[in-house]
């Protein structure tokens, strides 16, 4: 009985030490060896073990139960505070808004992502994320914006479902995803909004060669090994590097067309047969990372990002001009196409080099765009002579990185987007307002007041690149178009978890 | 006055009788209930004149919903209580006492006319749930696997989930018995059938054991825990037994109690 009672509160005080995440079947292991030691009998194990059980079904871990498939799971998410202003001024060639006029918005905003991932039995994973705002951009929440339901009305604090997906890891170095999912290429803001959680399916394959390039010299002069045989010892570690080569592709649909098949003949609209085919979205990744040390690599990655089928949406010709005046009397705002895909085949080139001076990461990072079918894309927004307009490309230097609390980290980049380089409908949000044909600089400085609070603040100022184009895009805060130049300063408060 | 002692005389006759008929409600375990707890309890009522039995070999999962419940003064069971069924006890400030009362080991059993003499672990998970469909993928001579399993209430289904399958589900084609004779039954009668029974069913007609990585069950290798699909069984009781109750469970640890244990094929605790 003493010593059951001496094994129940050890137990007991592993629990508590353990801040009870160790559960009461973890302690099995413990009892059959102390049973196998003879100091317990069955008995008192299957008593002590019953004790356990019961307390640990006390706890609030003891009360939760996950079903059998499921053989790990993970709560995540964060929550951010923010406060925004974004500053534009229109110019030409807008013939409504007088060039030189300016506009400011400012912002309090909120966000709120709450997730569930885990892995199932039989090398399948599971992910899903809820998100405040319905914005494939964005997730924040603008306090006070509702124009109806009363003051502080929740008309806008939505819960969205911001990544539903099923994966395979079965086969060796292969990751497959379907559904809604992460962003599985490797991307920067230039190409891809961080928000934007894309749908369809990826295959993702990894495999790690560790290689030796010299080093690890031995001495001809043998040494005696402990037992007693004649080795050459070393005189200096073999010099090693890893690289992982990697491949993602992705099929995402990017615009549904709804009906496929429609009852009679199809509609004809704008002069044109109403799309039938679903658009989807085509990448291509093949890249590499060479970690040279556990601290310095060079990243590069490749991709060709390409567009089939029509949806029912993006179809129609992109311009990225301001909207005009027509010549009916009065005269009507008429407005020009900002979202089409079509003539978008981009090439892309992220690369990143990350690297210690002394105690303190640096990053050099850049990214590398082009359309090869900007002549087309150029044409058929009526500027033929604007072909050119096909590049893009980013390049910055960030120093520290946070992972706990006090750490810090600054981040600064310039970055030159033209107007037909890149599909707009993907670029950041928040820089340039998800507009192209726009240049300017960032700097972000965050730091972490706790290992889950961090305050970062963010300056952006842009440009217009063409003066006789639009900043094509669909604004985020401004309808203005084009931004001849904006700003945008944020304050932020993240908490993760 | 006469119809007044007349019916005190026949009140104090009838509540005489109702506590020489002491009752005992036992529910829970195939395993435990259909060979082992009634003839544990028929030595007892030798021993126990007016004792009587309300045994329910219903599986183990009936057995701790009744201590649970109220309903039963003694669960058996071929199983550990899961957390779940701790929480809800406590919650009913009902406190799941287990005893140990022996030990069993799951036998796997093919037909007697199977080639099969001995399987590795990982053939055994990969059968019970699925991954392999043929016998000529285990070293048999082929043929449809046919898999037995027990019904969702008892201990052994989930027993063997937890200690042969990485607590995969079993194949999808897999047919659910409701006690080990009729696991042992089918088996004996398909040339193509797999299933698992208690050691004390082994005997059945018809089917033979398989050595699991080497090993076959028997009362040594179940002690020495060496083989690979042994368990305790148990008694559940609300606490630490009393009257009656305490009565049959020490009589069933008791050596007089553990020589049946051990007459019926299970192992006995000492």
């Amino acid at each position: 009985m003493l010593r059951k009672t001496f094994v129940l509160v050890t137990m007991a005080a592993s629990l508590m030490a353990g801040a009870m995440t160790m559960r009461a079947q973890d302690a099995g292991a413990l009892l059959d060896l102390l049973v196998k030691k003879h100091i317990i009998t069955d008995q008192e194990a299957e008593e002590v073990r019953g004790e356990l059980t019961r307390d640990a079904a006390a706890t609030s871990a003891g009360k939760l139960k996950l079903s059998s498939p499921i053989t790990e799971v993970e709560l995540y998410g964060d929550a951010r505070l923010r406060y925004e202003v974004r500053t534009a001024q229109a110019g030409a060639p807008d013939t409504i808004t007088r060039p030189g006029e300016n506009t400011q918005r400012d912002r309090a905003r909120y966000r709120l992502r709450l997730g569930l991932r885990g892995t199932l039995a039989d090398d399948w994973f599971f992910g899903l994320r809820l998100e405040t705002s319905s914005n494939s951009r964005s997730t924040n929440v603008t306090f006070g914006d509702e124009s109806s339901g009363g003051p502080f009305s929740k008309g806008s604090d939505g819960i969205n479902v911001g990544q539903a997906y099923l994966g395979y890891k079965g086969f060796r170095d292969f990751t497959l995803t379907a559904g809604r999912m992460p962003n599985p290429l490797i991307t920067t803001s230039m190409i891809w909004d961080a928000d934007i959680n894309p749908e369809g399916i990826s295959e993702q394959w990894k495999h790690t060669f560790n290689l030796s390039y010299g080093g690890g010299q031995t001495s001809a002069a043998a040494e005696t090994s402990k037992d007693g045989k004649n080795v050459a010892p070393l005189l200096s570690e073999p010099h090693k590097i890893t690289i992982d080569v990697f491949a993602n592709f992705a099929q995402f649909i990017y615009d549904d067309s709804n009906p496929e098949d429609p009852v009679g003949p199809r509609a004809v609209s704008g002069g044109r047969l109403v799309p039938n085919t679903d658009a989807y979205m085509l990448a291509w990744q093949i890249g590499a990372r060479i970690n040279f040390t556990k601290d310095m690599y060079l990243q590069v990655a490749p991709t060709l990002y390409n567009y089939t089928g029509n949806g029912d949406t993006f179809n129609v010709h992109f311009s990225g001009d301001p909207n005009f005046l027509n010549n009916a009397v009065p005269p009507v705002s008429v407005a020009r196409n900002q979202t089409g895909i079509n003539s978008l085949l981009v090439f892309d080139v992220p690369a990143e080099f990350d690297w210690k001076f002394g105690e303190v990461p640096m990053r050099i990072f850049s990214d590398f765009a082009t359309n090869f079918e900007a002549d087309d894309r150029a044409a058929a927004a009526g500027h033929p002579d604007k072909g050119d307009q096909r590049y893009a490309y980013q390049v910055g230097l960030g120093i520290g990185r946070i992972k706990q609390k006090h750490d810090w980290q600054l981040e600064v980049f310039y970055q030159h987007v033209e107007q037909f380089a890149v599909d707009p409908n993907l670029v950041d949000s928040d820089l340039y307002d998800s507009r192209v044909n726009m240049e300017g600089f960032a700097v972000k400085a965050g730091y972490a007041l706790s290992d889950a609070v961090t305050f970062n603040l963010t300056y952006g100022y842009g440009e217009q690149i063409d003066g006789d184009l639009g900043t094509g895009g669909v604004g985020d805060a401004f309808t203005l178009n084009p931004l001849k130049k904006y700003q945008i300063f944020q304050a932020d408060l993240n908490v993760k978890f | 006055m006469k119809i007044t002692h007349l019916a005190l005389t026949l009140g104090l006759a009838f509540l005489s009788t109702e506590a020489r008929a002491e009752k005992l409600v036992i529910k829970g375990s195939d395993t435990l209930g259909a060979k082992l707890v009634p003839q544990l309890a028929e030595q007892f009522k030798a021993q126990h004149p007016g004792t009587t039995f309300d045994i329910a070999a219903e599986g183990s999962t009936t057995g701790i919903a009744a201590i649970i419940d109220g309903t039963a003064q003694i669960g058996m069971s071929s199983r550990r209580a899961k957390p779940a069924e701790v929480g809800a006890a406590s919650a009913k400030n009902v406190h799941m006492k287990p005893t140990i009362v022996a030990y069993d080991g799951i036998a796997v059993i093919v037909n007697s006319a199977n080639p099969i003499k001995s399987l590795t672990k990982k053939q055994v998970e990969q059968i019970f749930t699925g991954d392999v469909a043929d016998w000529s993928a285990v070293g048999g001579s082929g043929g449809k696997i046919s898999v037995y399993t027990r019904n969702t209430s008892s201990g052994t289904y989930s027993d063997f989930k937890e200690l042969a399958m990485k607590k995969r589900d079993y194949a999808g084609g897999s047919q659910k018995m409701a006690g080990n004779e009729q696991i042992a039954s089918e088996v004996g009668k398909n040339a193509n059938g797999v299933g698992y029974v208690g050691l004390a069913y082994t005997k059945a007609s018809g089917i033979k054991v398989i050595s699991i990585d080497g090993v076959l069950p028997s009362v040594s290798t179940v002690h020495a825990k060496t083989y690979p699909y042994a368990r305790p069984t148990f008694y559940y009781t609300n606490g630490e037994p009393a009257g009656l109750a305490k009565q049959f469970v020490d009589f069933t640890v008791s050596g007089a109690g553990q020589r049946i244990v051990a007459q019926v094929g299970f192992v006995p605790i000492q």
